[in-house]
């Protein structure tokens, strides 16, 4: 009874002690690798930042346009804040990537080797839904002003639906990038998008048939009265 | 980019005039219906005021599909006993060519400045080819200021429609007078007189490919002559009646272009308007006399509609450089009675100070920045034609100098955020 009993409960816990044992220096150096990680990312932000103030990055990037194109794109950080606290979470998640594979894990060492694999997907993706946040900031406010100045009601609207549809653009490539459900994304996109186009077209048909039939008639009959004002 | 001389046609052209005295140039484009009567004012002014004189006559065309150019090279008086007395009739060379570069009126000024500096003529003019109301003495009072009596820089004074030239009255001239301490009453006039001089120091700039070769030139121009110290003077020129401005053109472009211009010269004379604190008058050629003038229409409803639907809209970006108690004042107007619609001469030197400083801190795109202030414009426009509707032409013009002086006010400010 007692054998049985040590080969089925006592010899395998000795045997995870004992993998326990010789594992736990691993997980302590992985958690210290860790820690050290995240203290040295938040120690290089810092001096990056007062090493950026002091060159006076801020006023050099905005002699060359990038934070007038940060502006644009409605980033109101300042680019010094910007490119330090990039720099602190890259050296964090480089130090996470060691940390991890301190463990000497095969199973943990394969996907970390995928991962790495995949990093320059995530990378370009991560680019794409920048320059896509950027161009759907600028051209939603472009197209709220011309509408505003072209005095539609729907201004508002319509900037926003320029700045969605980009944006949704953007997240829509970026997916297509990092190989989620490709042709679903994309064929969900045109979907979406013809939808609410068709939608859009069929509410102006029925909904504004009044609104379009005055405004053709003010237009070719001239009762619209018009400025004669000169402006220069 | 190379300049207009160098083309065969031209330098053939050139080569044949040699050297002349005066060159008046007439920017053009599909203007055929009204430059016949721009050509023939300015031959019969040319021969009638300065008949010892060798003159040319330019006209630099932005591609007329309408047979502009034909008009001009077949234009001629065939009857000059009926404009002249006694004066000898003196041929007036011709040039029409287009022009190269970004379509627009300062490319087509560009290639009237390379062929008057290839003549090295002593004077030029120029004159607006839609104009209506031009007569032969508009050349007479253009070109002599600068012939006899040593200015370098004649800009025109007219007799306007109270309504008209709002961006003129509203911004530009006020904006000008404030900084560079010159009351030149139509700074973007469009008909001017320069020397030769002037002329070959405009070509030395580097602005060909910005606003300034488009509605920018004017005030380019104008702002160009008084900071460096050329010697400018006005000369009255009666009426201004011409056909609507490039009924094409999109007015919050034109305010882009012509706003856009006045904040770039901004950034190019700091040094100098900084110090400017008053303002003078400069010395006035002409004989001023009343004039009829055309009514102007005006849809008063439309504009305060477009300035609500602006506050609407656009207070948020405003909001990143307009003072709080503006954009405060702004967001009650929505809400107030078209009888009641007014917005003081304070608040709109605030605003325009506002956008000069977010402009020059670059707070955001240029471009998004300055159409965006058409609304307020409109606005201003509504508020100046609801205070003026019963206004004589004398009390509109104190209203336009009592504005010209809060902006003078305001400089200070306008000086403490610039830096």
């Amino acid at each position: 009874m007692s054998d049985i009993l040590d080969k089925i409960l006592f010899e395998p816990f000795d045997r995870f002690v004992d993998r326990l044992v010789q594992f736990l220096p691993d997980i302590l150096t992985a958690a210290l690798i860790f820690l050290a990680g995240i203290v040295l990312g938040l120690i290089l932000r810092s001096l990056l930042l007062r090493f950026f103030h002091a060159v006076n990055l801020d006023k050099f990037s905005e002699r060359f346009g990038t934070v007038e194109m940060l502006k644009k794109g409605g980033v109101q950080e300042p680019f010094s804040l910007i490119l330090s606290r990039l720099f602190g979470w890259i050296l964090i998640i480089s130090f996470s990537i060691i940390s991890v594979r301190s463990l000497n894990i095969p199973a943990i060492d394969q996907i970390l080797q995928k991962f790495i694999l995949y990093l320059p997907n995530i990378f370009v993706a991560l680019l794409i839904l920048f320059f896509g946040y950027f161009l759907s900031n600028f051209l939603g406010r472009a197209a709220l002003i011309a509408a505003v100045n072209a005095g539609l009601a729907l201004s508002g609207s319509i900037g926003k639906f320029v700045r969605l549809t980009i944006f949704l653009l953007a997240v829509t490539m970026a997916l297509e990038q990092l190989g989620i459900g490709k042709e679903t994304i994309v064929i969900a996109f045109a979907i979406v998008f013809g939808g609410v186009v068709l939608a859009l077209s069929i509410a102006f048909g029925l909904g504004g048939k009044e609104v379009a039939k005055n405004y053709l008639e003010k237009k070719l009959e001239g009762e619209e009265k018009k400025d004669d004002i000169s402006h220069l | 980019m190379h300049s207009i001389t160098l083309r065969s046609d031209i330098a053939e052209k050139v080569n044949e005039i040699q050297e002349a005295d005066i060159l008046v140039g007439i920017p053009s484009y599909n203007n055929a219906r009204t430059i016949g009567h721009v050509v023939k004012a300015v031959q019969a002014g040319l021969v009638k005021y300065f008949p010892g004189k060798k003159s040319v006559l330019v006209n630099s065309d932005g591609g007329s599909t309408d047979g502009t150019m034909d008009v001009v090279q077949n234009t001629a008086i065939e009857d000059f006993q009926s404009i002249l007395v006694h004066h000898r009739v003196g041929p007036v060379f011709k040039i029409a060519t287009p022009y190269h570069g970004i379509p627009g009126k300062g490319s087509a000024f560009k290639t009237i400045f390379e062929i008057a500096a290839s003549l090295n003529v002593k004077a030029c003019a120029v004159v607006d080819s839609d104009l209506r109301s031009i007569t032969p003495e508009w050349i007479e009072l253009l070109i002599k200021p600068v012939l006899e009596g040593g200015f370098d820089y004649v800009a025109p004074l007219y007799h306007r429609h109270k309504y008209d030239g709002t961006i003129t009255n509203s911004i530009v001239y006020p904006l000008t007078r404030a900084l560079y301490g010159k009351q030149v009453r139509q700074p973007i006039g469009g008909d001017f007189g320069f020397s030769g001089n002037l002329a070959q120091f405009y070509l030395s700039k580097d602005v060909w490919e910005t606003d300034v070769a488009k509605y920018g030139i004017d005030i380019w121009m104008t702002t160009t002559a008084i900071a460096n110290n050329f010697k400018i003077c006005q000369s009255f020129l009666g009426a201004k009646i011409h056909d609507p401005k490039d009924p094409g053109a999109d007015l919050s472009a034109m305010l882009y272009q012509v706003v856009g211009a006045t904040f770039d010269l901004m950034e190019t004379y700091t040094d100098m308007w900084r110090t400017v604190t008053t303002s003078e008058k400069v010395p006035t050629f002409g004989f001023e006399y009343a004039v009829g003038l055309e009514p102007v229409s005006v849809n008063l409803d439309r504009m305060i509609d477009k300035f609500r639907l602006g506050i609407k809209e656009l207070l948020p970006i405003w909001e990143k450089f307009v003072p709080v108690e503006i954009t405060q004042f702004l967001s009650n107007m929505v809400v107030v009675r078209k009888e009641e619609f007014h917005i003081p001469d304070d608040v709109r030197v605030k605003l325009i100070y506002s956008f000069a400083v977010a402009a020059h801190k670059k707070v955001l795109n240029k471009e998004h920045l300055l159409k965006s202030l058409t609304p307020l414009y409109i606005g201003r426009v509504a508020s100046f034609v609801s205070e003026s509707w019963e206004s004589s032409a004398a009390e509109v013009e104190e209203k336009i100098d009592t504005l010209s002086m809060s902006f003078e006010h305001g400089k200070n400010a306008l000086i403490a955020q610039w830096d």
